[in-house]
Protein backbone atom coordinates (compact mmCIF):
# COMPACT_ATOMS: atom_id res chain seq x y z
CA UNK A 1 0.00 0.00 0.00
CA UNK A 2 1.64 3.44 -0.71
CA UNK A 3 1.96 5.48 1.71
CA UNK A 4 0.50 9.87 1.64
CA UNK A 5 4.02 10.76 0.58
CA UNK A 6 4.41 8.23 -2.45
CA UNK A 7 0.84 8.85 -3.37
CA UNK A 8 1.38 12.84 -3.69
CA UNK A 9 5.18 12.00 -5.28
CA UNK A 10 3.41 9.67 -7.70
CA UNK A 11 0.48 12.14 -8.79
CA UNK A 12 3.80 14.58 -9.01
CA UNK A 13 5.35 12.70 -11.66
CA UNK A 14 1.92 12.18 -13.33
CA UNK A 15 1.28 15.50 -13.69
CA UNK A 16 4.85 16.22 -15.48
CA UNK A 17 4.82 13.45 -17.82
CA UNK A 18 1.80 15.28 -18.65
CA UNK A 19 3.51 18.78 -18.85
CA UNK A 20 6.56 17.00 -20.32
CA UNK A 21 4.04 15.64 -23.20
CA UNK A 22 2.80 18.70 -24.21
CA UNK A 23 6.15 20.58 -24.88
CA UNK A 24 7.57 17.34 -26.63
CA UNK A 25 4.41 17.71 -29.08
CA UNK A 26 5.17 21.94 -29.53
CA UNK A 27 8.58 20.69 -30.38
CA UNK A 28 7.70 18.07 -32.94
CA UNK A 29 5.11 20.14 -34.59
CA UNK A 30 7.88 22.57 -34.53
CA UNK A 31 10.58 20.24 -35.91
CA UNK A 32 7.95 18.09 -38.74
CA UNK A 33 7.76 21.53 -39.92
CA UNK A 34 11.11 22.53 -40.77
CA UNK A 35 11.51 19.05 -41.69
CA UNK A 36 9.26 19.31 -44.31
CA UNK A 37 10.13 22.82 -45.26
CA UNK A 38 13.53 22.18 -45.53
CA UNK A 39 13.99 20.91 -49.43
CA UNK A 40 11.85 24.32 -50.51
CA UNK A 41 13.90 26.09 -48.40
CA UNK A 42 17.02 25.28 -49.77
CA UNK A 43 15.71 24.82 -53.04
CA UNK A 44 14.06 28.66 -53.45
CA UNK A 45 16.04 30.57 -50.64
CA UNK A 46 14.93 33.78 -49.23
CA UNK A 47 13.80 34.72 -52.54
CA UNK A 48 10.91 32.66 -51.48
CA UNK A 49 9.76 35.42 -49.73
CA UNK A 50 9.41 38.02 -52.36
CA UNK A 51 8.90 35.87 -55.65
CA UNK A 52 5.27 36.44 -56.99
CA UNK A 53 4.25 33.29 -59.01
CA UNK A 54 2.72 30.13 -57.77
CA UNK A 55 2.82 27.51 -60.61
CA UNK A 56 2.94 24.14 -58.86
CA UNK A 57 2.97 21.88 -62.49
CA UNK A 58 5.88 24.05 -63.16
CA UNK A 59 7.48 24.16 -59.66
CA UNK A 60 7.90 27.66 -59.35
CA UNK A 61 7.22 29.26 -56.00
CA UNK A 62 6.95 32.87 -54.25
CA UNK A 63 4.88 33.55 -51.37
CA UNK A 64 4.71 37.14 -52.09
CA UNK A 65 0.88 36.87 -53.26
CA UNK A 66 -0.36 34.97 -49.81
CA UNK A 67 2.12 37.14 -47.64
CA UNK A 68 0.62 40.49 -49.42
CA UNK A 69 -3.36 39.02 -48.98
CA UNK A 70 -2.44 38.32 -45.03
CA UNK A 71 -1.37 41.48 -44.34
CA UNK A 72 -3.40 43.75 -46.31
CA UNK A 73 -5.93 41.54 -44.37
CA UNK A 74 -4.67 41.86 -41.35
CA UNK A 75 -3.81 45.19 -41.07
CA UNK A 76 -7.36 46.55 -42.53
CA UNK A 77 -9.16 44.08 -39.90
CA UNK A 78 -6.81 46.23 -37.34
CA UNK A 79 -7.79 49.71 -38.66
CA UNK A 80 -10.99 49.00 -38.29
CA UNK A 81 -11.48 47.12 -34.90
CA UNK A 82 -8.85 49.34 -33.08
CA UNK A 83 -11.18 52.35 -32.84
CA UNK A 84 -14.20 50.16 -32.53
CA UNK A 85 -12.65 48.49 -29.52
CA UNK A 86 -11.30 51.43 -28.00
CA UNK A 87 -14.48 52.78 -27.89
CA UNK A 88 -16.59 49.42 -26.35
CA UNK A 89 -13.10 49.42 -23.75
CA UNK A 90 -13.13 52.41 -22.35
CA UNK A 91 -16.99 53.24 -22.68
CA UNK A 92 -17.27 49.74 -20.70
CA UNK A 93 -14.79 50.70 -18.23
CA UNK A 94 -15.30 54.50 -17.78
CA UNK A 95 -19.04 55.40 -18.96
CA UNK A 96 -21.17 51.86 -18.51
CA UNK A 97 -24.08 52.46 -15.86
CA UNK A 98 -23.22 49.80 -13.46
CA UNK A 99 -25.63 47.29 -13.79
CA UNK A 100 -25.10 47.48 -17.52
CA UNK A 101 -21.25 46.95 -17.30
CA UNK A 102 -21.39 42.99 -16.20
CA UNK A 103 -23.92 42.20 -19.22
CA UNK A 104 -21.96 44.06 -22.16
CA UNK A 105 -18.95 42.17 -20.44
CA UNK A 106 -20.56 39.41 -21.10
CA UNK A 107 -21.82 39.52 -24.62
CA UNK A 108 -18.14 40.68 -25.68
CA UNK A 109 -16.89 37.84 -24.21
CA UNK A 110 -19.63 35.70 -25.80
CA UNK A 111 -18.47 37.63 -28.87
CA UNK A 112 -15.45 35.95 -28.20
CA UNK A 113 -16.49 32.73 -28.12
CA UNK A 114 -18.45 32.58 -31.63
CA UNK A 115 -16.59 29.74 -33.58
CA UNK A 116 -15.00 31.26 -36.75
CA UNK A 117 -16.85 29.49 -39.11
CA UNK A 118 -20.31 30.85 -38.08
CA UNK A 119 -18.84 34.65 -38.35
CA UNK A 120 -17.44 33.07 -41.93
CA UNK A 121 -21.20 32.09 -42.75
CA UNK A 122 -22.65 35.43 -41.84
CA UNK A 123 -20.35 36.95 -43.68
CA UNK A 124 -21.52 35.36 -46.98
CA UNK A 125 -24.92 36.02 -46.15
CA UNK A 126 -24.95 39.79 -45.04
CA UNK A 127 -21.77 41.29 -45.70
CA UNK A 128 -20.70 39.93 -49.23
CA UNK A 129 -24.19 41.07 -50.68
CA UNK A 130 -23.66 44.38 -48.34
CA UNK A 131 -20.68 44.95 -50.29
CA UNK A 132 -21.66 44.27 -53.66
CA UNK A 133 -24.83 46.26 -53.58
CA UNK A 134 -23.77 49.06 -51.48
CA UNK A 135 -20.43 49.16 -51.23
CA UNK A 136 -18.90 48.52 -54.52
CA UNK A 137 -21.22 50.33 -56.88
CA UNK A 138 -20.60 53.48 -54.06
CA UNK A 139 -16.85 53.41 -54.80
CA UNK A 140 -16.87 52.91 -58.57
CA UNK A 141 -19.59 55.71 -58.81
CA UNK A 142 -17.23 57.93 -57.19
CA UNK A 143 -13.78 56.53 -56.57
CA UNK A 144 -13.14 54.71 -59.61
CA UNK A 145 -9.82 56.63 -60.63
CA UNK A 146 -8.22 56.66 -57.15
CA UNK A 147 -5.86 53.72 -56.15
CA UNK A 148 -6.57 51.13 -53.45
CA UNK A 149 -10.08 51.67 -53.95
CA UNK A 150 -11.08 50.65 -57.30
CA UNK A 151 -13.81 48.09 -58.03
CA UNK A 152 -12.25 45.23 -60.28
CA UNK A 153 -15.37 43.02 -59.99
CA UNK A 154 -18.73 43.73 -58.54
CA UNK A 155 -19.17 40.26 -56.16
CA UNK A 156 -18.84 41.66 -53.03
CA UNK A 157 -16.09 39.04 -52.21
CA UNK A 158 -12.65 40.11 -51.36
CA UNK A 159 -10.15 41.44 -48.72
CA UNK A 160 -12.63 43.88 -47.50
CA UNK A 161 -15.21 41.67 -46.65
CA UNK A 162 -12.79 38.97 -44.99
CA UNK A 163 -10.99 41.86 -43.14
CA UNK A 164 -14.65 42.86 -42.09
CA UNK A 165 -15.59 40.20 -40.51
CA UNK A 166 -11.91 39.26 -39.30
CA UNK A 167 -12.27 42.86 -37.37
CA UNK A 168 -15.24 41.62 -35.63
CA UNK A 169 -13.65 38.65 -34.83
CA UNK A 170 -10.58 40.54 -32.88
CA UNK A 171 -12.74 43.59 -31.85
CA UNK A 172 -13.51 41.35 -28.35
CA UNK A 173 -9.68 40.78 -28.04
CA UNK A 174 -8.77 44.54 -27.93
CA UNK A 175 -11.99 45.46 -25.95
CA UNK A 176 -11.67 43.36 -22.98
CA UNK A 177 -8.13 44.13 -22.88
CA UNK A 178 -8.82 47.80 -23.56
CA UNK A 179 -11.07 47.55 -20.17
CA UNK A 180 -9.19 46.02 -18.22
CA UNK A 181 -6.38 47.62 -18.83
CA UNK A 182 -8.58 50.76 -18.10
CA UNK A 183 -9.56 48.67 -14.60
CA UNK A 184 -5.88 48.54 -13.71
CA UNK A 185 -5.34 52.38 -13.61
CA UNK A 186 -5.17 53.34 -9.92
CA UNK A 187 -7.88 55.04 -8.76
CA UNK A 188 -5.39 57.62 -6.90
CA UNK A 189 -4.10 59.08 -9.99
CA UNK A 190 -7.43 59.86 -11.22
CA UNK A 191 -8.69 61.42 -8.07
CA UNK A 192 -5.86 63.66 -8.53
CA UNK A 193 -6.62 64.34 -12.17
CA UNK A 194 -10.28 64.62 -10.57
CA UNK A 195 -9.43 66.93 -8.02
CA UNK A 196 -8.05 69.41 -9.90
CA UNK A 197 -11.55 70.17 -11.85
CA UNK A 198 -10.72 67.85 -14.50
CA UNK A 199 -13.64 66.16 -16.82
CA UNK A 200 -13.80 62.70 -17.12
CA UNK A 201 -12.62 63.17 -20.27
CA UNK A 202 -9.34 65.18 -18.91
CA UNK A 203 -8.76 62.31 -16.78
CA UNK A 204 -9.30 59.12 -19.71
CA UNK A 205 -6.82 61.37 -22.03
CA UNK A 206 -4.39 62.76 -19.53
CA UNK A 207 -4.33 59.98 -16.94
CA UNK A 208 -5.89 56.67 -17.76
CA UNK A 209 -4.77 56.18 -21.05
CA UNK A 210 -1.29 57.14 -20.84
CA UNK A 211 -1.52 54.38 -18.13
CA UNK A 212 -3.66 52.04 -20.03
CA UNK A 213 -1.41 52.78 -22.98
CA UNK A 214 1.04 49.33 -23.00
CA UNK A 215 -1.73 46.75 -22.16
CA UNK A 216 -3.41 48.73 -25.12
CA UNK A 217 -0.93 47.56 -27.00
CA UNK A 218 -0.79 44.46 -26.25
CA UNK A 219 -3.92 43.90 -26.83
CA UNK A 220 -3.82 45.11 -30.52
CA UNK A 221 -0.89 43.02 -30.69
CA UNK A 222 -2.57 39.89 -29.71
CA UNK A 223 -5.48 40.93 -32.07
CA UNK A 224 -3.21 41.01 -34.69
CA UNK A 225 -2.05 37.42 -34.02
CA UNK A 226 -5.28 35.84 -34.12
CA UNK A 227 -5.96 37.91 -37.36
CA UNK A 228 -2.98 36.97 -39.20
CA UNK A 229 -3.52 33.32 -38.69
CA UNK A 230 -7.46 33.11 -38.90
CA UNK A 231 -8.41 30.73 -41.54
CA UNK A 232 -12.29 29.58 -42.15
CA UNK A 233 -13.68 33.02 -41.89
CA UNK A 234 -11.15 33.93 -44.75
CA UNK A 235 -11.44 30.98 -46.82
CA UNK A 236 -15.13 31.67 -47.20
CA UNK A 237 -14.73 35.37 -47.65
CA UNK A 238 -11.85 36.70 -49.85
CA UNK A 239 -12.39 35.11 -52.83
CA UNK A 240 -9.50 32.58 -53.29
CA UNK A 241 -7.59 33.82 -55.59
CA UNK A 242 -3.69 33.82 -56.12
CA UNK A 243 -3.46 37.57 -56.61
CA UNK A 244 -1.79 40.09 -55.39
CA UNK A 245 -4.39 42.44 -54.10
CA UNK A 246 -4.07 46.39 -55.80
CA UNK A 247 -7.23 47.12 -54.17
CA UNK A 248 -9.93 46.90 -51.01
CA UNK A 249 -12.12 44.85 -53.33
CA UNK A 250 -9.64 42.93 -54.64
CA UNK A 251 -9.99 39.19 -54.40
CA UNK A 252 -6.46 37.37 -53.03
CA UNK A 253 -5.91 34.71 -50.82
CA UNK A 254 -3.84 34.46 -47.40
CA UNK A 255 -1.34 32.08 -46.57
CA UNK A 256 -4.04 30.19 -44.05
CA UNK A 257 -6.59 30.30 -46.30
CA UNK A 258 -4.64 28.95 -48.91
CA UNK A 259 -3.48 26.10 -46.96
CA UNK A 260 -6.82 24.98 -45.84
CA UNK A 261 -8.02 24.97 -49.13
CA UNK A 262 -4.84 23.46 -51.37
CA UNK A 263 -2.72 21.60 -49.08
CA UNK A 264 -4.94 18.31 -48.91
CA UNK A 265 -3.73 17.87 -52.76
CA UNK A 266 -0.50 19.77 -52.65
CA UNK A 267 0.85 16.63 -50.54
CA UNK A 268 0.90 14.67 -54.50
CA UNK A 269 3.92 16.14 -55.16
CA UNK A 270 7.01 16.46 -52.08
CA UNK A 271 8.63 20.28 -53.97
CA UNK A 272 5.28 21.31 -53.72
CA UNK A 273 4.04 20.56 -50.47
CA UNK A 274 7.32 21.40 -48.91
CA UNK A 275 6.48 25.14 -50.77
CA UNK A 276 2.90 25.23 -48.77
CA UNK A 277 4.87 23.95 -45.49
CA UNK A 278 7.30 26.52 -45.77
CA UNK A 279 4.37 28.81 -45.79
CA UNK A 280 2.90 26.97 -42.52
CA UNK A 281 6.61 27.91 -40.65
CA UNK A 282 6.40 31.88 -42.04
CA UNK A 283 2.96 31.73 -40.34
CA UNK A 284 3.84 30.13 -37.32
CA UNK A 285 6.76 32.32 -36.48
CA UNK A 286 5.35 35.49 -36.73
CA UNK A 287 2.10 34.20 -34.75
CA UNK A 288 4.46 33.10 -32.15
CA UNK A 289 6.74 36.32 -32.47
CA UNK A 290 3.71 38.41 -32.01
CA UNK A 291 2.34 36.03 -29.09
CA UNK A 292 5.21 36.54 -27.39
CA UNK A 293 5.76 40.22 -27.76
CA UNK A 294 1.98 40.82 -26.70
CA UNK A 295 2.07 38.37 -23.97
CA UNK A 296 5.38 39.85 -22.44
CA UNK A 297 3.75 43.68 -22.36
CA UNK A 298 0.20 42.61 -20.88
CA UNK A 299 2.33 40.03 -18.36
CA UNK A 300 4.06 43.63 -17.46
CA UNK A 301 1.37 45.52 -17.18
CA UNK A 302 -1.62 43.65 -16.22
CA UNK A 303 0.38 40.64 -14.56
CA UNK A 304 -0.43 37.31 -15.53
CA UNK A 305 -3.91 37.21 -16.29
CA UNK A 306 -3.37 36.85 -20.21
CA UNK A 307 -0.44 34.61 -19.70
CA UNK A 308 -2.71 31.83 -20.69
CA UNK A 309 -5.45 33.44 -23.11
CA UNK A 310 -8.92 32.22 -23.33
CA UNK A 311 -8.40 33.35 -27.00
CA UNK A 312 -8.00 30.83 -29.19
CA UNK A 313 -5.46 30.96 -32.58
CA UNK A 314 -7.68 30.71 -36.00
CA UNK B 1 -11.31 79.82 -15.71
CA UNK B 2 -8.38 80.85 -13.40
CA UNK B 3 -7.90 84.93 -14.15
CA UNK B 4 -4.14 84.94 -15.55
CA UNK B 5 -3.79 88.26 -13.67
CA UNK B 6 -4.73 86.53 -10.59
CA UNK B 7 -1.95 85.77 -8.69
CA UNK B 8 -0.97 84.23 -5.65
CA UNK B 9 -1.05 87.27 -3.46
CA UNK B 10 -1.67 86.57 0.27
CA UNK B 11 -5.45 87.57 1.20
CA UNK B 12 -5.86 89.67 4.25
CA UNK B 13 -6.63 87.85 7.34
CA UNK B 14 -9.96 89.51 9.23
CA UNK B 15 -10.72 87.92 12.39
CA UNK B 16 -14.00 87.88 14.37
CA UNK B 17 -15.83 88.94 10.96
CA UNK B 18 -18.89 86.63 10.74
CA UNK B 19 -17.75 86.95 6.98
CA UNK B 20 -14.48 85.45 7.92
CA UNK B 21 -16.43 82.09 7.20
CA UNK B 22 -15.18 80.45 4.18
CA UNK B 23 -16.74 76.85 4.71
CA UNK B 24 -20.16 76.51 6.65
CA UNK B 25 -21.00 72.72 6.71
CA UNK B 26 -24.59 72.55 7.71
CA UNK B 27 -26.00 68.42 9.23
CA UNK B 28 -24.53 66.82 7.29
CA UNK B 29 -25.35 63.00 6.63
CA UNK B 30 -23.44 60.35 4.88
CA UNK B 31 -24.49 57.50 3.61
CA UNK B 32 -22.64 54.43 2.06
CA UNK B 33 -25.33 52.02 1.01
CA UNK B 34 -27.04 51.02 4.60
CA UNK B 35 -24.02 52.42 6.83
CA UNK B 36 -24.39 55.74 7.94
CA UNK B 37 -20.53 56.97 7.52
CA UNK B 38 -21.08 60.77 8.77
CA UNK B 39 -23.83 61.81 11.20
CA UNK B 40 -25.34 65.28 11.10
CA UNK B 41 -22.22 67.10 11.09
CA UNK B 42 -21.88 70.89 11.94
CA UNK B 43 -18.85 73.40 11.68
CA UNK B 44 -17.35 75.90 9.84
CA UNK B 45 -13.59 77.08 8.48
CA UNK B 46 -12.46 80.51 9.07
CA UNK B 47 -10.56 82.12 5.71
CA UNK B 48 -6.90 81.88 6.29
CA UNK B 49 -6.85 78.90 8.86
CA UNK B 50 -5.59 75.72 9.49
CA UNK B 51 -7.40 73.19 10.71
CA UNK B 52 -6.89 69.62 11.25
CA UNK B 53 -9.59 67.03 11.63
CA UNK B 54 -8.27 64.35 13.87
CA UNK B 55 -9.79 61.00 14.39
CA UNK B 56 -8.61 57.09 14.75
CA UNK B 57 -8.48 54.97 10.83
CA UNK B 58 -12.37 54.65 9.94
CA UNK B 59 -14.00 57.47 11.67
CA UNK B 60 -15.31 59.12 8.64
CA UNK B 61 -12.68 61.92 8.55
CA UNK B 62 -11.27 61.26 5.14
CA UNK B 63 -14.48 60.76 3.70
CA UNK B 64 -15.81 64.09 5.61
CA UNK B 65 -12.47 65.86 3.33
CA UNK B 66 -13.49 64.82 -0.02
CA UNK B 67 -17.36 65.71 0.64
CA UNK B 68 -15.93 69.23 0.73
CA UNK B 69 -14.52 69.13 -2.98
CA UNK B 70 -17.68 66.52 -3.86
CA UNK B 71 -15.05 63.66 -4.53
CA UNK B 72 -17.42 61.37 -3.25
CA UNK B 73 -19.89 62.17 -6.19
CA UNK B 74 -17.98 59.14 -8.12
CA UNK B 75 -18.82 56.46 -5.48
CA UNK B 76 -21.66 53.84 -6.07
CA UNK B 77 -24.39 53.76 -3.30
CA UNK B 78 -23.32 56.67 -2.01
CA UNK B 79 -25.81 58.99 -0.45
CA UNK B 80 -25.38 62.60 0.82
CA UNK B 81 -28.07 65.04 2.86
CA UNK B 82 -27.31 68.35 4.59
CA UNK B 83 -25.44 71.31 2.96
CA UNK B 84 -22.15 72.52 2.39
CA UNK B 85 -22.02 75.87 2.21
CA UNK B 86 -18.74 77.69 0.30
CA UNK B 87 -18.25 80.92 -0.03
CA UNK B 88 -22.76 81.01 1.45
CA UNK B 89 -23.18 78.52 -1.90
CA UNK B 90 -24.13 75.14 -1.43
CA UNK B 91 -22.08 73.30 -3.77
CA UNK B 92 -24.27 70.18 -3.58
CA UNK B 93 -26.91 72.13 -4.98
CA UNK B 94 -27.98 71.16 -8.60
CA UNK B 95 -26.47 74.45 -10.00
CA UNK B 96 -23.04 74.22 -9.67
CA UNK B 97 -20.37 73.25 -11.77
CA UNK B 98 -18.77 70.72 -10.03
CA UNK B 99 -15.16 71.35 -12.41
CA UNK B 100 -15.72 75.08 -11.34
CA UNK B 101 -15.57 74.17 -8.01
CA UNK B 102 -12.59 71.83 -7.97
CA UNK B 103 -10.83 74.78 -9.51
CA UNK B 104 -11.20 76.97 -6.08
CA UNK B 105 -10.35 73.63 -4.14
CA UNK B 106 -6.81 72.04 -4.06
CA UNK B 107 -6.66 68.58 -2.69
CA UNK B 108 -3.27 66.84 -1.44
CA UNK B 109 -3.89 62.85 -1.14
CA UNK B 110 -2.11 60.49 1.27
CA UNK B 111 0.04 58.90 -1.20
CA UNK B 112 1.76 61.00 -3.44
CA UNK B 113 0.08 60.39 -6.93
CA UNK B 114 1.89 62.58 -9.63
CA UNK B 115 0.49 61.96 -13.29
CA UNK B 116 3.04 59.85 -15.44
CA UNK B 117 4.14 63.02 -16.77
CA UNK B 118 7.32 65.43 -16.37
CA UNK B 119 7.50 67.86 -13.22
CA UNK B 120 6.64 70.34 -15.15
CA UNK B 121 3.32 69.00 -17.16
CA UNK B 122 2.39 67.61 -14.00
CA UNK B 123 2.09 71.19 -12.01
CA UNK B 124 0.93 72.75 -15.59
CA UNK B 125 -1.71 70.53 -16.09
CA UNK B 126 -4.58 72.11 -13.62
CA UNK B 127 -3.97 75.03 -15.99
CA UNK B 128 -4.21 73.35 -19.14
CA UNK B 129 -7.26 71.45 -18.43
CA UNK B 130 -9.00 74.90 -17.51
CA UNK B 131 -8.08 76.19 -20.76
CA UNK B 132 -5.14 78.39 -20.10
CA UNK B 133 -2.91 78.83 -23.20
CA UNK B 134 -0.44 81.31 -22.46
CA UNK B 135 2.79 79.65 -22.12
CA UNK B 136 4.60 82.74 -20.47
CA UNK B 137 1.91 82.65 -18.00
CA UNK B 138 2.27 78.70 -17.34
CA UNK B 139 5.90 78.47 -17.18
CA UNK B 140 5.74 81.66 -15.01
CA UNK B 141 2.89 80.18 -12.66
CA UNK B 142 4.89 76.38 -12.70
CA UNK B 143 8.07 77.97 -11.71
CA UNK B 144 6.04 80.20 -9.05
CA UNK B 145 4.26 76.98 -7.49
CA UNK B 146 7.68 74.78 -7.40
CA UNK B 147 9.34 77.83 -5.31
CA UNK B 148 6.08 78.02 -3.41
CA UNK B 149 5.92 74.56 -2.78
CA UNK B 150 10.03 74.15 -2.14
CA UNK B 151 11.01 72.03 -4.24
CA UNK B 152 12.15 74.19 -7.65
CA UNK B 153 15.65 74.10 -6.32
CA UNK B 154 15.86 70.50 -6.13
CA UNK B 155 14.21 70.28 -9.64
CA UNK B 156 14.97 73.26 -11.52
CA UNK B 157 17.16 71.49 -13.63
CA UNK B 158 15.02 68.72 -14.70
CA UNK B 159 11.46 69.98 -15.44
CA UNK B 160 11.12 68.10 -18.15
CA UNK B 161 12.07 64.24 -16.27
CA UNK B 162 9.01 62.45 -15.21
CA UNK B 163 7.88 63.16 -12.24
CA UNK B 164 8.45 59.12 -11.32
CA UNK B 165 11.84 59.94 -10.82
CA UNK B 166 11.23 62.13 -7.42
CA UNK B 167 11.20 60.86 -4.10
CA UNK B 168 8.46 60.32 -1.80
CA UNK B 169 8.96 63.63 -0.05
CA UNK B 170 9.85 65.60 -3.41
CA UNK B 171 6.62 63.80 -4.73
CA UNK B 172 4.40 65.12 -2.42
CA UNK B 173 5.75 68.51 -2.59
CA UNK B 174 5.32 68.27 -6.50
CA UNK B 175 1.64 67.20 -5.57
CA UNK B 176 1.00 70.46 -3.34
CA UNK B 177 2.80 72.53 -5.97
CA UNK B 178 0.11 70.76 -8.62
CA UNK B 179 -2.86 71.67 -6.27
CA UNK B 180 -1.88 75.56 -5.83
CA UNK B 181 -1.23 75.82 -9.45
CA UNK B 182 -5.11 77.27 -10.40
CA UNK B 183 -4.68 79.56 -7.52
CA UNK B 184 -7.42 77.91 -5.04
CA UNK B 185 -9.08 79.47 -2.17
CA UNK B 186 -8.89 76.36 0.13
CA UNK B 187 -6.66 73.06 0.09
CA UNK B 188 -7.82 69.81 1.45
CA UNK B 189 -5.03 67.44 2.43
CA UNK B 190 -5.99 64.17 3.15
CA UNK B 191 -3.01 62.67 6.05
CA UNK B 192 -0.38 64.23 3.52
CA UNK B 193 2.62 62.99 5.30
CA UNK B 194 1.31 59.47 6.36
CA UNK B 195 3.45 57.92 3.91
CA UNK B 196 6.55 60.41 4.14
CA UNK B 197 10.04 60.08 6.32
CA UNK B 198 10.49 62.77 9.28
CA UNK B 199 12.62 64.72 6.93
CA UNK B 200 10.04 65.20 4.63
CA UNK B 201 7.27 65.18 6.71
CA UNK B 202 8.47 68.26 8.68
CA UNK B 203 9.17 70.64 5.63
CA UNK B 204 5.13 69.58 4.74
CA UNK B 205 4.26 70.48 8.09
CA UNK B 206 6.26 74.18 7.63
CA UNK B 207 5.04 74.37 4.02
CA UNK B 208 1.51 73.99 5.69
CA UNK B 209 2.26 76.70 8.11
CA UNK B 210 3.53 78.99 5.63
CA UNK B 211 0.67 78.42 3.31
CA UNK B 212 -1.96 79.84 5.81
CA UNK B 213 -1.97 82.99 4.66
CA UNK B 214 -2.31 81.76 1.03
CA UNK B 215 -5.58 79.61 1.74
CA UNK B 216 -7.68 78.12 3.84
CA UNK B 217 -6.48 74.69 4.87
CA UNK B 218 -7.99 71.71 6.55
CA UNK B 219 -5.61 68.21 6.98
CA UNK B 220 -6.54 65.12 8.24
CA UNK B 221 -4.40 63.47 10.56
CA UNK B 222 -4.17 60.87 12.75
CA UNK B 223 -1.05 62.28 14.14
CA UNK B 224 -2.09 64.29 17.17
CA UNK B 225 1.69 65.94 17.49
CA UNK B 226 1.68 66.60 14.25
CA UNK B 227 -1.95 68.57 14.28
CA UNK B 228 -0.82 70.78 17.56
CA UNK B 229 2.22 72.05 16.06
CA UNK B 230 0.55 73.26 12.65
CA UNK B 231 -2.87 73.88 13.60
CA UNK B 232 -4.89 76.62 14.28
CA UNK B 233 -8.37 75.15 14.98
CA UNK B 234 -8.72 70.69 15.58
CA UNK B 235 -12.00 68.54 15.49
CA UNK B 236 -11.92 65.21 16.40
CA UNK B 237 -14.06 62.74 14.61
CA UNK B 238 -15.25 59.62 16.06
CA UNK B 239 -17.53 56.68 14.72
CA UNK B 240 -18.76 59.17 11.53
CA UNK B 241 -19.53 61.75 14.46
CA UNK B 242 -17.80 65.07 15.21
CA UNK B 243 -16.80 64.83 19.10
CA UNK B 244 -15.79 68.05 19.53
CA UNK B 245 -14.30 71.26 17.14
CA UNK B 246 -12.59 73.80 18.93
CA UNK B 247 -9.73 76.34 18.72
CA UNK B 248 -6.36 74.36 18.78
CA UNK B 249 -5.67 75.71 22.01
CA UNK B 250 -8.23 74.88 23.78
CA UNK B 251 -8.30 71.82 22.12
CA UNK B 252 -5.27 70.49 22.96
CA UNK B 253 -5.38 71.90 26.73
CA UNK B 254 -8.67 71.80 27.72
CA UNK B 255 -10.95 69.38 26.05
CA UNK B 256 -14.07 68.97 26.38
CA UNK B 257 -15.15 65.73 25.73
CA UNK B 258 -13.51 62.65 27.44
CA UNK B 259 -13.40 60.72 24.41
CA UNK B 260 -10.97 63.25 22.88
CA UNK B 261 -8.89 63.62 25.66
CA UNK B 262 -8.68 59.71 25.63
CA UNK B 263 -7.74 60.37 21.72
CA UNK B 264 -4.90 63.22 22.63
CA UNK B 265 -3.49 61.02 25.14
CA UNK B 266 -3.37 58.29 22.85
CA UNK B 267 -5.88 56.31 24.28
CA UNK B 268 -7.61 55.13 20.82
Amino acid sequence: MFNLKYKDDFFKFILSVFVLAVVVIFLIAVIVILYYSYPSISRYGISFLWKKEWNPPAEIFGALTFLAGTFFVTFLALIFAIPLSLGTGIFLQEYCPFFLRGIFTIIIEMLAGIPSVVFGVWGVLTVVPWIRESVEPFFSRHFSGVPFLKVEENIGYGILAASIIVAFMILPIIASITKDSLSSVPKLAKDGALAMGATKLDVIKDVSMPYALNGIYGGIILGFGRAIGETIATVLLIGNQAIVPKSLFSVGYTISSMLANTFTFAVISPIYASAEVELALILLLISLMVNIVGRNILNRVIGGRFSRSQFGGG
Amino acid sequence: MPNENNDLKPVKSDDGNIDNIIVNVKNLNFYYGNYHLLKSINLYFKKNSVCTLLGPSGCGKSTFLRTLNRMNDYTEGAKLTGEVLIDGKNIYDKSVDVVELRRNIGMVFQNPNPFPKSIFENVAFGLKIHGIKNKDFIVERVEKCLKYAGLYDEVKDKLNKSALSLSGGQQQRLCIARAIATNPSILLMDEPTAYLDPVSTSIILDLINSFKKYYTIIVVSHNVQQSGRISDYSGFFLDGELIEFDESGNFFTRPKDKRTENFITSRY
